[in-house]
């Protein structure tokens, strides 16, 4: 008992490092979020009360007119097809391209194949701003302002660089034995992609989906750029498009805009085990 | 009948030469095993008869097809791979019928012959189970189920058992054994592992470079090397290589001497006299009375293996330490003198070439 007592109790210092990190990433996440609860929050008040300047208020009772008016909207309908028939074949076209890319990159590879897999994945730097005049010069040579096509041609083009960088670096820790043994079963390189490689993939093909969609069902820019009639404007537009002739539906905007966000809400969650498993692939052995 | 033969093949990768015009000939039936050390060629080799590598010069011909230029899947070999090369997001049944699968062999087919083999394999239990569920052996067990339902007609092991450990090993070893008598079909195994080519081989391709030091089965080349190289390779422990010189003897017979040793070379052959080189393995060593020995040596280190030990003698005429293999355990401590004779007629003599006398 006596030695018992000669060892001391560990002093315990408080570190407040944990305690800074916790308050700052707090207070992040606050700056993040207001936003869309300032959204949230517009989305159920009356035109009324947001013009009389309670934004951040919370409303005494739920306007939910504002959604029914969104929903109800013929022309939010279309926003949202033309939406999605630019994003699905974008996502999946990119996704299949830099599939194929990357499984040639990292197991096929050719003399210069390593340059041309830099400079593919160069054009991850690109300023899409850049190609901008050309691009639409060349669609409107093409006839095809106004459709679109034009979106998801350039959507599949810009999504080639990340995902073919992504699946390349996904495929190289894949065992060439797993190819080799699939060969000798009598799978050729196609059979070897989709019935070895890819399946194996699943994260990697999870984290391009869900960026991919993301990226593509937010953008402002091409759509603006390629699309001039309101029957082809996408969901973002849309969004600056349901205002008054001579006021800003905030309400409308805000209800629209949380309902635009909802599939790529859905789309992370759906693939959110696969998503996370992707992000840290390769961090730890085995 | 699927005899395999080997024609001046050869395989350069830029300015490297790994395979250097091997003619080899491989029997129906035969269990063919090579060895070498690392970068001898051997698994290059090997992958060259499978398809996988194509091969720089020379025709390689199984069962008299030139398949040279064919593709893997159409030689009809199967290879099981050190890694076991299992699909992981396919169960074993599904691993084991892959092939019949691309092959679009009808399921309820598949599944009978998967059967077939899951019962001769014994893993019909572990057929629903993905390979993180298996335990290293079973999951070789898998991948040679993979390889023999097709019914090729050569089957190549590449180092099927370095990722076992020592006693999976022994157990996994015999399982091949018995496979072999079973199947009656032409292997070809390539390991490092020289119990594992002692015991399986009915004939041993000792590599080196590239190029083919010595083919024979094992008792051959154990007993009777073709040179230096194969005699170190061959035989664990290693056998001692001691500088010698040949001089004439008493009466003309050539005489080789080592320090102050001086032993009758045996050979039938006259020998000419020069430097030489004496190969001796540690079990032809054997501690004598005074009188029989041939000379004396200082214990360095006694290793205790359990069946047997390795005593490693300082002499005054080898830099290297001589290795010795002993009875169980026997009472020895570093720093004790040994006499140590000589066994006649089990030493060998390489010329300064590395060529056998």
């Amino acid at each position: 008992m006596a030695d018992l007592a000669l060892v001391a109790e560990p002093v315990k210092r408080f570190n407040p490092w944990p305690a800074v990190i916790f308050i700052a990433l707090g207070v992040l996440a606050l700056l993040f979020l207001a936003p869309t609860a300032g959204v949230l929050l517009s989305s159920i008040k009356t035109t009324r009360d947001i013009a009389l300047g309670q934004l951040w208020t919370i409303p005494s009772q739920l306007f939910w007119g504002n959604y029914a008016e969104v929903l109800a909207n013929p022309a939010v309908h279309r926003y949202f097809l033309n939406t999605l028939l630019v994003t699905a074949p974008a996502t999946v076209a990119s996704i299949a391209l830099g599939s194929l890319a990357g499984y040639v990159f990292a197991k096929l590879p050719f003399r210069g194949s390593n340059l041309l897999f830099l400079v593919i994945v160069s054009g991850m730097f690109f300023p899409p701003q850049v190609i901008l005049i050309p691009l639409f010069r060349l669609f409107n040579a093409l006839d095809l302002i106004d459709t679109l096509y034009p979106i998801v041609i350039i959507h599949t083009a810009m999504g080639i660089p990340i995902c073919t960088l992504l699946m390349r670096n996904f495929f190289a820790t894949v065992p060439n034995a797993l190819r080799e043994a699939a060969i000798l079963e009598g799978a050729n390189e196609w059979q070897v992609l989709t019935r070895v490689a890819l399946p194996l993939s699943l994260p990697a093909l999870a984290v391009l989906a869900t960026l991919q969609f993301t990226w593509i069902w937010n953008d402002f820019l091409w759509p603006l750029i390629f699309t001039q009639s309101d029957e082809k404007r996408t969901i973002m537009l849309g969004i600056v498009n349901l205002q008054g002739q001579y006021s800003v539906a905030w309400g409308v905007q805000g209800a629209l805009s949380l309902i635009a966000s909802l599939p790529t809400l859905v789309v992370f969650l759906f693939f959110q085990r696969y998503f996370i498993k992707g992000m840290t692939m390769g961090a730890v052995k085995g | 009948m699927a005899e395999l033969s080997l024609h001046g093949v050869s395989k350069s990768f830029g300015s490297v030469l790994a395979v250097d015009g091997v003619d080899l000939g491989i029997a129906h039936g035969e269990f063919v095993v090579l060895v070498g050390p690392s970068g001898c060629g051997k698994s290059t080799l090997l992958r060259m008869i499978s398809g996988l590598e194509g091969a720089s010069a020379g025709r390689i011909l199984i069962g008299g097809r030139d398949v040279t230029n064919v593709a893997p899947a159409k030689r009809g070999v199967a290879m099981v791979f050190q890694s076991y090369a299992l699909f992981p997001h396919m169960t074993a049944a599904q691993n084991i019928g892959f092939g019949l699968r691309l092959a679009r062999v009808p399921k309820a087919e598949i599944a009978r012959r998967v059967a077939e083999v899951a019962e001769t394999l014994q893993i019909e239990p572990l057929l629903g189970r993905y390979p993180r569920e298996l335990s290293g052996g079973q999951r070789q067990r898998v991948a040679i189920g993979r390889s023999i339902i097709r019914d090729p007609q050569v089957f190549l092991f590449d180092e099927p058992l370095s990722n076992l450990d020592a006693a999976l090993r022994v157990r996994m070893r015999l399982e091949i054994a018995r496979l072999r008598d079973r199947l009656d079909a032409t292997m070809v195994y390539v390991t490092h592992d020289q119990t594992e080519a002692m015991t399986l081989a009915d004939r041993i391709v000792v590599l080196n470079h590239g190029r083919i030091e010595q083919v024979g089965p094992p008792e051959e080349l154990y007993d009777t090397p073709a040179n230096r190289f194969v005699a170190g390779f061959i035989g664990a422990p290693a056998m001692n290589f001691i500088d010698a010189a040949i001089e004439a003897g008493e009466g003309g017979e050539p005489q080789v001497r080592f320090g102050p040793v001086s032993l009758p070379t045996g050979r039938a052959h006259d020998v000419a006299p020069g430097p030489v080189t004496l190969g001796v393995r540690p079990e032809h060593l054997y501690i004598a009375t005074e009188n029989e020995a041939d000379f004396r040596g200082r214990v360095e280190i006694v290793e205790k293996l359990g069946s047997e030990s390795l005593a490693y003698l300082q002499t005054n005429f080898s830099a290297e330490p001589v290795t010795i293999k002993l009875a169980e355990h026997p009472a020895l401590h570093p720093g004790d003198e040994l006499p140590v004779r000589v066994a006649r007629e089990r030493f060998h003599l390489f010329e300064e070439t590395g060529a056998v006398l």
